[in-house]
């Protein structure tokens, strides 16, 4: 396990709660507004989850797509990504761990050799990469780069996934994996605990690996529902939703990460157990 | 009356399991299968059905019957004396051949892979609902049609800007019962609608998707290549009939590659025939506004699904591709045609929107045919190649792909403003 994750669970552990994970598109509305945002986040999520920008995205909703479009307007790139994330982490004094979340594109364009020397070179804990399929020769590359670099690849688990896709996915999967808790994009539903315990009872059957839960969770009442059944509680739309209300409002960089710290803040207390 | 005997389907360029291409020489792999693990379950489920189909005698032949009875699929091939004119004549050019795939139902070579997708998710997949995008709307027509039939929903995805372009069918679409979802992401066209009913069938995973071009993940490349070659078969047997020998030059246009697979699969291992796909230049290959992915030397990239070349910056970000057909508005090309491309079996060429525009009323006058105005791209290069060749023992065949009836308004629009 990479060894930031292990302080973050340990972290959550002695706390008796689960492990809070925001996600953000880097660069959304723009890299100073980004740096503050995820600086302010850092005080109360112990992962955060960057996403890089793919304009041709098949995953994401709409609310993710926009800000996509925002943060690629604002000039995001590959580079720019591992930049923001390296700078976050110089100024902070939290564990808290970055993860890299976007598209297989983006990597094979930067080259994947590349993309896993600047994961490390920036800080970067894990990544997720949302399309790379397990039998892809591209994937195995970023499986074998990220475990010699000691970097966490996260795989995503579907509801409509058996048994032996997962067993094939968790033989890569490291320091935590990621069920997606409704069939559909981001935030387009609510969560369906239903899928997540039957998720989770099928992982478990092969593995110890941390669970994480995503899609979905919107509210703290979610946050507290979640946490119950996994180890790490993924938030995302809802908070992309938030820096969208807040730049539209015209708050300066400094409110803006205020503004959602605060919400993010309050989601996280649903963690404790 | 008694129909021609259709030769039937051989495989002539497999891929491997995982759905590549393989360019042995250089190693470079064209397709696979790149999308979020919710969609790999519907994948396999596409993939086996497919397999299953393929043995499947009654299945084919219950297909058969109804691409001939309700399609038309038995479109001629009729040899064009103007065109050979306007290239220079028979004794120095040789012999110029239209396959009409205009003259099937609802007007293009759309029709064959839609029905036949249709036919395979309700026989097969036993699905009630369809989910397709679409740019020209050939494909959604073509699709809701076939719903229509068979009694299928159907959702359609169309980008907000080619709904305003093609509106006529659009409308025929809306007509035959589709739910028409306008696309309002990014460009707007082809490519963002693509992502959305991507999307749309992750969220609705009993649905089956039809894909509108020989695109996507594996195997939906290999399986409407393999749906649209009865096109190519039935047009190989007929310059048999006609000629009684192979065409020399098989021409075809291309955007995400459906109708120039459809067309030339036949041919893959004729290696005396020579296959050109055309794509559209658009305002000219320099000036970046085209959407020639191909002819500009794209880089592979990942692209709904599969590794193909594609249309992009250096940061991986797609571009926009630019066109005045909406049917070739496209940033990426299927990847079993760029893998032939690779290995240089099909040369490609481009044409220009003007040169296409310019064809389109030089066929409405010199031929009293409407071409579709993504046919007028590959006429425009079949005559410019044609007359470079010069050799009047030499037989051509150029797909005409389409009608042009959805393109009066803004031709009319064109011929008034330029004449």
């Amino acid at each position: 396990m990479n060894k930031n994750f292990q302080k973050v669970f340990a972290n959550a552990k002695s706390e008796n709660r689960s492990c809070f994970v925001a996600f953000v598109t880097g660069m959304d509305p723009d890299y100073e507004s980004s740096k503050k945002i995820l600086i302010e986040l850092s005080k109360s999520c112990d992962v955060i989850e960057v996403g890089v920008s793919f304009n041709t995205s098949t995953s994401d909703s709409s609310i993710i797509m926009s800000a996509n479009d925002r943060a690629i307007k604002s000039g995001a790139r590959t580079e720019k990504i591992f930049q923001l994330i390296k700078e976050v982490k110089n100024e902070i004094t939290s564990d808290t761990a970055f993860v890299t979340m976007g598209y297989l594109n983006q990597i094979h364009v930067y080259g994947i050799d590349r993309y896993i020397k600047d994961c490390k070179k920036s800080g970067v804990d894990g990544c997720i990469v949302v399309d790379s399929n397990n039998e892809s020769p591209e994937d195995e590359l970023i499986f074998k780069g990220l475990t010699k670099n000691d970097i966490a690849f996260i795989k995503l688990i579907a509801p409509t996934n058996d048994s032996a896709y997962i067993k094939q996915s968790l033989k890569k999967c490291s320091s935590w994996v990621y069920i997606i808790s409704y069939a559909g994009v981001t935030g387009s539903k609510d969560v369906n605990l239903d899928n997540v315990k039957k998720l989770s009872k099928m992982i478990r059957k092969q593995s110890k690996i941390p669970i994480g839960v995503g899609f979905g969770i919107k509210s703290q009442d979610d946050v507290k529902k979640v946490s119950k059944l996994a180890d790490l509680v993924v938030c995302g739309s809802s908070i992309v939703n938030k820096i969208k209300e807040g730049s539209q409002n015209g708050l300066s960089n400094h409110d803006l990460a205020h503004f959602v710290g605060e919400y993010v803040n309050n989601l996280s207390k649903g963690v404790k157990h | 009356m008694k129909l021609m005997k259709i030769p039937p389907f051989k495989e002539l360029n497999p891929p491997d399991n995982l759905g590549y291409w393989t360019n042995k020489k250089t190693g470079e792999k064209y397709g696979g299968q790149y999308i979020s693990p919710l969609l790999i379950p519907n994948l396999k489920k596409v993939e086996a059905g497919f397999k299953k189909a393929m043995k499947n005698k009654k299945f084919l032949a219950g297909l058969e019957e109804q691409l001939v009875n309700h399609i038309g699929i038995i479109t001629p091939i009729l040899r064009s004396l103007e065109l050979e004119d306007i290239a220079g004549g028979e004794k120095k050019i040789g012999k110029i051949f239209l396959k009409r795939t205009d003259l099937h139902h609802d007007s293009s070579h759309k029709p064959v892979s839609a029905f036949s997708s249709v036919y395979f998710a309700k026989h097969i997949l036993k699905a009630k609902k369809i989910i397709t995008e679409t740019g020209a709307s050939m494909n959604a027509r073509a699709v809701a049609s076939a719903c229509a039939k068979l009694g299928l929903e159907c959702e359609v995805h169309i980008g907000a800007v080619d709904a305003e372009k093609v509106s006529l069918n659009k409308d025929i679409t809306e007509l035959y019962g589709a739910k028409i979802v306008e696309c309002h992401d990014s460009t707007k066209t082809l490519l963002p609608a693509m992502a959305a009913a991507l999307r749309s069938w992750q969220s609705d995973p009993a649905a089956m998707y039809v894909v509108g071009s020989v695109c996507g993940p594996h195997p939906y490349p290999l399986m409407v290549r393999t749906f649209a070659s009865i096109i190519g078969r039935i047009a190989k047997k007929q310059m048999k009939d006609l000629t009684g020998k192979l065409p020399s030059n098989v021409f075809a246009v291309c955007g995400g590659g459906s109708n120039l697979n459809a067309i030339s699969y036949p041919y893959y291992k004729d290696k005396k025939v020579n296959i050109f796909g055309i794509e559209s230049a658009g305002k000219g290959i320099s000036s970046g506004q085209h959407a020639a992915t191909l002819t500009s030397n794209a880089p592979i990239g990942i692209l709904l699904g599969a590794r193909s070349n594609v249309l992009m910056n250096n940061d991986g970000q797609i571009d926009e591709s630019h066109t005045e057909a909406s049917g070739l508005d496209f940033s990426g090309v299927g990847p079993e045609i760029c893998y032939m491309h690779s290995i240089n079996r099909i040369q490609f060429r481009a044409t220009s929107d003007k040169e296409a525009q310019e064809t389109f009323l030089m066929m409405c006058r010199k031929t009293g045919i409407l071409p579709a105005i993504e046919a007028c791209y590959v006429i425009h290069a079949a005559l410019k190649e044609i007359k470079k060749r010069k050799n009047p023992k030499e037989n051509h065949l150029i797909h005409l792909c389409g009608s042009g009836e959805s393109n009066v308004a803004r031709m009319l629009k064109y011929k008034r403003e330029h004449e």
